[in-house]
């Protein structure tokens, strides 16, 4: 041993390979704890006035574009001079800040949207700061924040994590001036909307109805959530989403399956859907390739640059409901929320209360074409808004048209992924209804056992 | 000048340790690191994790995709080591017996492909296989094959077999130059005594060119084993996403999927671990049954 120990090639590699143990281990001292916040919001002056340190913003850059944001950022830093504001945005930031998540060492202010994020996780995973006591302070034009919202913030067990900034709304969305010149109905009601689909198909000879199969969670919140909301409201709505025990398989469920096994049999579902992904699936809309597809409301704005001239958009409800009923729509919010780690949480609290106004809100729908989400923003008047969303925005508040159903919060990606699966399946017609309620129940059994 | 022991070890060492220590940071740390996390639950996306023992592994053997994807990821492997193999042969023999004027533009355009990032051959081959406007469908219909068109990449039970021509397509130009380096190599003698003893070109290729070529052979063929189990994720992911109903899903986009979109990070790292054991296994199997004394004339 004495003899190998003084072997310089062997004492070599042993100091290499106690470097390499160093230099990959844990460190765990520099895992900072919320306690150690307050280092840098100490910087900041009381009430948010005069805010100084660095405040870090993520946001996902996605079909709604970042003009909106490069304003209120503008306009927050002009507020606060002293305060040096870094932004981390773009189509794949969500995945480019992962480490930083993961290390402990998270931007203050994130807006959670696009691939790669989950507002569920984040809470689960104790990112997020808990707004709860906090929100309660905060006014907009004088009323409470908190009853200021269209929708209220997602619930995790009694507390607030984030806010919803942004009203996403799936529906269905049709060429109004091309439904006009063929003379098509546009649909109310699941009835008209499969008459509407066979008169199209029998007029143009294409299959009516696309959507990506690549993404079939554009399928199951553009058309299955507001289908499930018009069958047993939002207590089906909640069962679904959380996997409660008998809901997928319950009649409700099935009948709602059916519609869609109906679709498919009439040959109304797009046959190579499923090989195709979300820019196609709208690119083939825009061509005529189809008449009806189901996205939110950021269709037109991330279409810009292919829309042709003469498509004029239309927005309907996706109308999966019985014609006795209201159609329904199930907002898909895209929050705003502060890290808990966040390094200045008073800039960070200022910057989120500075964004909610209705000055904003405002605009929002003119750089995005989408809503934001607090009551009594008035775009009828507002030539810089398209007129589709003017159009939505007052079928949305008209209660005898169109009836809001709410989420708890997003579905896990635990249950949506197997059910998407699932459900590509019944769409292509290789399993039926009753197959398919069978493997979405199997699969919240496996997600409630793992939870 | 006779060299001290001393200043020879520390030559050794100048030689041989900062390789010892990249080798251990991007090789071993990842993999003992993916070993250890595969006994965690966490989302990968926190530090928060909680010891579950063999859990995961437990899970995974109960896991009803798991062993569709193995069965995918050799289904690419088989079907890649065929046609890579039998076409980088042919072309090879082609290009260094046939006396072809035009074949060092050739060696190019078959080469060409290498030299392509994957995701932008499996961006091409989507839009290729595109049910309304791909070339495929087109040229079905052109020929008068329209009943054979079909949604090739959304179709569970076409999606799988889909995938295999851009893969060929994508690796025939490296071991067709690995071939034709073999071949190169053979001299013009053999060929012309078997000539003499009335050995027409067939037999040639078979008794002279695939017996002196099979160290390279059995080179190409480990590799293509090793990079489709490893590395057939990158095809899958952007030309299907492992869809429709994960009739494409590879061991490889199953780990990412699990690991990155279902926030399974522990669950992933196990999978990490299967495949690296199923590799090793794959490996081992393949130098018994390739083993065969190296032939000299």
């Amino acid at each position: 041993m004495k003899r190998l120990l003084k072997n310089p090639f062997v004492l070599l590699m042993m100091a290499a390979l106690l470097m390499i143990a160093v230099a990959c281990s844990d460190d765990s001292s520099s895992e900072g704890s919320s306690d150690d916040s307050g280092d840098n919001s100490g910087e900041a002056a009381s009430e948010g006035e005069g805010l100084s340190g660095t405040l870090e913003i993520q946001y996902f850059v996605g079909g709604y574009g970042d003009s909106w944001w490069k304003e209120v950022i503008g306009d927050f830093q002009e507020k606060h001079p002293d305060l040096e504001i870094v932004e981390h945005a773009g189509p794949n930031i969500n995945e480019e800040m992962r480490s930083r998540w993961v290390s402990g060492d998270p931007p203050d202010v994130v807006y959670i949207d696009g691939a790669g994020s989950s507002e569920t996780q984040m809470v689960e995973d104790g990112q997020l700061m808990d707004l709860t006591d906090w929100v309660k302070d905060i006014e907009v034009d004088g009323k409470p924040l908190m009853d200021s919202f269209i929708v209220p913030p997602s619930d995790f067990d009694g507390s607030v994590y984030s806010l919803p900034l942004v009203f996403d709304a799936w529906g269905t969305w049709y060429d109004k001036a091309w439904f006009e010149e063929n003379n098509w109905e546009v649909p109310s009601d699941f009835e008209s909307f499969m008459n509407s689909m066979g008169q199209i198909k029998e007029d143009a000879g294409i299959s009516p109805f696309v959507t990506t199969g690549q993404h079939p969670y554009y399928f199951l919140r553009g058309m299955l959530y507001p289908a499930f909301g018009a069958a047993g409201g939002d207590e089906l709505l909640n069962d679904v989403i959380t996997g409660a025990e008998g809901a997928w398989t319950s009649d409700a469920v099935l009948e709602v399956m059916k519609k869609v096994e109906k679709m498919q049999q009439e040959g109304y579902i797009d046959e190579g859907f499923a090989a195709i992904n979300h820019t196609q699936s709208q690119m083939n809309f825009l061509l005529h390739d189809n008449a009806y597809i189901p996205v939110g409301f950021w269709l037109p704005n991330e279409m810009e640059g292919d829309k042709p001239e003469d498509l004029e958009y239309g927005f309907i409800p996706s109308p999966m409901n019985d014609a006795s009923d209201p159609m329904p729509i199930v907002p898909d919010m895209r929050p705003l929320a502060i890290a808990e780690q966040a390094e200045n949480p008073e800039a960070a609290k200022a910057f989120v209360e500075f964004v909610f106004t209705k000055e904003y809100a405002k605009s929002f729908s003119e750089h995005t074409g989408a809503i934001m989400n607090l009551q009594g923003v008035d775009l009828s008047s507002n030539e810089n808004v398209p007129q589709y969303l003017i159009d939505a925005n007052e079928m949305i508040n008209d209660p005898e048209q169109v009836q809001i159903y709410h989420k708890p919060h997003p579905m896990s990606a635990d249950l949506e992924t197997p059910i998407s699966d699932s459900l590509v399946s019944l769409m292509l017609g290789n399993i039926t209804a009753e197959e398919f309620v069978q493997e979405a129940e199997q699969a919240a059994e496996e997600y409630r056992n793992s939870q | 000048m006779v060299q001290s022991k001393k200043q020879k070890y520390l030559f050794l060492a100048f030689c041989l340790v900062p390789t010892f220590i990249m080798f251990s940071i991007f090789t071993l740390y990842p993999l003992f690191s993916g070993l250890y996390y595969s006994f965690f639950e966490m989302s990968g996306s926190s530090q928060a994790k909680e010891f579950v023992g063999f859990d995961n592994y437990i899970q995974l053997f109960n896991d009803e995709i798991f062993p569709a994807t193995i069965w995918h990821d050799y289904f690419l492997v088989i079907t890649k080591v065929i046609g890579i193999m039998i076409m980088a042969m042919f072309i090879a023999v082609a290009l260094t017996q046939l006396k072809i004027k035009e074949a060092p533009f050739y060696r190019i355009i078959f080469f060409f492909p290498n030299i392509m990032s994957v995701v932008v051959i499996g961006i091409l081959w989507a839009f290729i296989y595109n049910p309304d406007l791909g070339l495929v469908n087109s040229g079905l219909e052109f020929i008068g094959l329209g009943e054979w068109t079909r949604a090739w990449l959304g179709n569970e039970n076409w999606a799988l077999a889909s995938l295999v021509l851009p893969s060929i397509w994508a690796g025939i130009g490296l071991f067709m130059l690995l071939l034709m380096g073999g071949i190169a190599n053979i001299s013009k003698s053999y060929y012309e005594a078997a000539r003499i003893d009335g050995a027409n070109e067939w037999q040639q290729f078979w008794k002279v060119t695939l017996p002196l070529v099979w160290p390279q052979i059995k080179i190409s063929i480990l590799y293509i084993v090793i990079t489709t189990l490893n590395g057939s994720f990158i095809i899958v992911q952007v030309m299907t996403g492992g869809g429709p109903n994960n009739a494409t899903h590879v061991m490889g986009s199953y780990l990412y999927q699990q690991a990155f979109q279902q926030y399974n990070f522990g669950y992933g790292a196990t999978i990490g671990v299967m495949i690296l054991v199923i590799s090793l296994i794959t490996v081992l199997i393949l130098q018994l049954l390739l083993r065969r004394d190296k032939v000299e004339y």
